[in-house]
């Protein structure tokens, strides 16, 4: 049964779900939190962007491993029927993958026991108009699942570009409610995928370019009602800080910095939306992510530090207030939105001492590692050692040491500034061994020339103001438009780089490590790969029908590790390719950097499950093939 | 004139710092200084945005509009056991009021 419509009627199709012998999970009396920790422990299952609330994107797995890994091969594949970027990931729960896909941002359960099977599938309806808004492609980059309890079944969340969170029913994929937390009239959208804390949904915002304030919201899973709201620029009461906020660390600074550090009103247009991931320790009851960019580009037009765009926070969920945030990048000049992935590790320090950590690749070419219970910043590296906005990072002040030749302003076109606006890490979600202690980076290697304009707010219009042209990185071929990535195993503590190695295009997806000595990725050129994570050296690839943008999972169903990845290049990298601009500065500038892109990939849209020979639920042919009398 | 003037001394008294590093801060979190030849405020200067005060206000208004139609579609839910998206199909739906008090 396939239901077209939101409102298309459950019963029937959860009648089918116990006919066919689908897993109908069984609640445990404990809290969401603890369910969805638990649930992560399991093999089985990839519940959340991350995989677990640590965010690591790895798996204990060692069935697929570096000796076997020259043996994976497809198991089955599914197209969304749809082109576009598709970023994120599938999510695993039981026997069922649950995928989302960009604009229209349709919804489909599949049965794992026979993946040729859509058990349900919700597709909304949009106003087309909400495409006109979007910066950078019409991506989404996941979904998120809460494990139900005694009063209300397991759920599935979706964000939708025309500014909607919706709650499904797990098992039919009937909508249960839908609530409005964007509003496209003013640029504001969603791309971000939801994120489940105890029983809360966390959603993000998007529309920076547009001058939207950037704002996160936790609505009730149940019903919808929202339990709070917090901005990233303004007043405080907004802001919403705890009284202690910063208190180890006053010199971040603390209150009244969200309007102190703009002139005028300009905050209420300032930016500083979160559309990339979170993490959450369930032990604090802290939560981190980080907000973007200010707006506009232009630097000039929005004097001061702009508090609190670019900022790493810790915020209880259960209130939502701030116990702390960190500025990593004051007065942006570069658009380096500061929303890239959160990964939790334990681990020593220089000192010996056994910190709970958070460690964060920004835009802006620095490594960020904070101790996650107080925002006292541990490591903050480059890298690549060419970066050169800022000399380095005091890691006693927080200060970033900028070099002012390299920063933006009126009258002035800014050349061979590195990274570029599309950072030297953008949205891909990366993954940590705590085996190795080794943080694997996809890495972006472009630089750029940039010259900004005077230009009118108006709401709904893109609020820029910047003429940029991006290409290579120094260790790139500029004259080719060609290596513009790199991937790389980076050490928190030591700041060293185990190993690196380029890439031709910007690796923009993110990473996933396994127990198995593996690290897998997909590039924008169509490959999915499999490193060694001793040494880099390349094990594995394979020819996907189109390039990457989402970060590859692990699941064991049936006994049998999978490797799934979502294929359908897009996002920023693609919009050359996606909308067939020519013009190099259109894209925001990313035409020009990605103007060879289109000679190794088109678009696509789908998934591609891998296993060791390929076995998999099909490896006896006759299953799923019409008997008649039977219902399929 | 007198802003002028006080920019100009603001500049000499950060000597010997010549441009923008991001390290010589007014107080703790607030260290963005201007950079050399450009206004300490953008107000009046040629790089005014003259922003829109009524442009500014649309975000925070349409913000407000769409908490309240969510709270009538949240009331509505716990009232009726049934969701309704559309607010106008929501029986006793006041768009200048909130829903009543449980």
């Amino acid at each position: 049964m396939i239901s077209n419509t939101p409102k298309a009627r459950g019963a029937s199709g959860l009648a089918m779900a116990v006919a066919l012998g689908f897993a109908v999970l069984t609640p445990a009396p404990a809290t969401a939190n603890e369910q969805l920790v638990e649930m992560a422990k399991d093999p089985a299952n990839w519940v959340m962007t991350g995989r677990d609330y640590n965010a690591q994107n790895y798996s204990e797995m060692t069935d697929i491993n570096k000796e076997n890994v020259r043996q994976l091969r497809p198991a089955w594949s599914f197209s969304t029927g749809v082109l576009h970027g598709h970023e994120g990931t599938p999510l695993v729960v039981g026997d069922r993958m649950f995928v989302h896909s960009p604009f229209p941002n349709t919804t489909f359960a599949l049965d794992l026991n026979e993946p040729g099977k859509i058990v349900w599938m919700n597709k909304p309806k949009q106003n087309p108009t909400a495409r006109t808004v979007a910066c950078c492609d019409v991506v989404n980059r996941g979904l998120a699942y809460w494990p139900g309890d005694g009063d209300v079944k397991p759920l599935i969340f979706r964000t939708q570009l025309d500014g909607h969170i919706v709650a499904m029913d797990a098992e039919t994929g009937e909508t249960r409610w839908i609530m409005e937390n964007s509003d496209i009239k003013v640029g504001s959208t969603l791309t971000i995928a939801p994120y489940v804390i105890k029983d809360m949904v966390l959603v993000g915002s998007s529309g920076a370019e547009l001058g939207v304030r950037g704002y996160v919201t936790a609505y009730d899973v149940k019903s919808g009602e929202m339990r709070w709201r917090a901005f990233a620029t303004g007043p405080d009461e907004e802001l919403l800080l705890a009284e202690d906020f910063n208190a180890p660390n006053p010199h971040y600074g603390q209150k009244n910095l969200g309007t102190e550090t703009w002139e005028g009103d300009a905050w209420k247009i300032g930016g500083g939306t979160n559309w990339g991931w979170y993490a959450y320790d369930p032990d604090e009851d802290l939560f981190y992510y980080g907000s973007g960019n200010p707006a506009p580009w232009n630097e000039t037009m929005r004097p001061g530090d702009n508090k609190w765009t670019m900022a790493i926070w810790g915020r209880e969920a259960t209130t939502g207030q701030a116990k702390f945030a960190y500025q990593k990048t004051p007065h942006d000049e570069w658009d380096y939105a500061g929303v890239n992935v959160m990964m939790l590790s334990e681990q020593e320090d220089k000192q010996g001492q056994m910190r709970k950590m958070l460690t964060h690749p920004d835009r802006n070419g620095i490594v960020y590692t904070l101790d996650r219970t107080n925002g006292d910043l541990i490591s903050a590296d480059k890298m690549d050692d060419t970066v050169n906005w800022v000399k380095e990072v005091q890691l006693d002040t927080g200060l970033p040491v900028r070099d002012p030749e390299f920063g933006t302003r009126m009258d002035h076109k800014a050349r061979d500034i590195c990274p570029s606006a599309m950072g030297y890490h953008n949205q891909g979600h990366d993954s940590y061994d705590p085996e190795r202690k080794l943080f694997m980076l996809g890495i972006n290697h472009i630089c750029m020339d940039w010259e900004p304009f005077m230009l009118p707010y108006r709401a709904g219009q893109f609020f820029v103001g910047a003429t940029l042209t991006m290409y290579p990185g120094p260790k790139g071929d500029r004259q080719n438009a060609l290596g513009l990535g790199q991937i790389k195993a980076y050490d928190a503590i030591t700041g060293e780089m185990k190993w690196d190695k380029m890439e031709r295009f910007a690796v923009w997806g993110g990473t996933m490590a396994t127990a198995g000595g593996l690290t897998f990725y997909g590039t924008l050129d169509g490959f999915i790969k499999a490193r060694d994570s001793d040494t880099g050296d390349l094990l594995w690839k394979f020819k996907l029908p189109s390039g990457v943008i989402g970060h590859p999972m692990t699941y064991k169903h049936d006994g049998r590790q999978y490797v799934a990845i979502m294929y359908g290049v897009g996002g920023w990298p693609g919009v050359g390719l996606v909308f067939d601009l020519a013009d190099p500065t259109a894209g925001l500038g990313s035409v020009g950097a990605f103007k060879r892109l289109q000679e190794y990939t088109q678009m696509g849209g789908g998934v591609m499950v891998f296993s060791i020979d390929g076995d998999g639920p099909y490896s006896d042919p006759m299953v799923g093939e019409y008997v008649s009398g039977e219902p399929t | 004139m007198k802003r002028l003037f006080l920019t100009i001394a603001a500049m000499a008294l950060a000597a010997p710092a010549l441009a923008y590093d991001g390290t010589n801060c007014k107080a703790p979190g607030n260290c963005w200084e201007p950079k050399p030849d450009y206004p300490e405020r953008v107000e009046g200067s040629k790089y005014d945005p003259q922003h829109d005060p009524a442009e500014l206000s649309k975000q925070g208004e349409s913000l407000a509009v769409m908490d309240a139609r969510n709270a009538w579609r949240v009331w509505n839910m716990k009232k009726t056991g049934s969701f309704e998206y559309d607010v106008k199909k929501i029986d006793g739906y006041d768009e200048t009021t909130a829903p009543p008090a449980e």
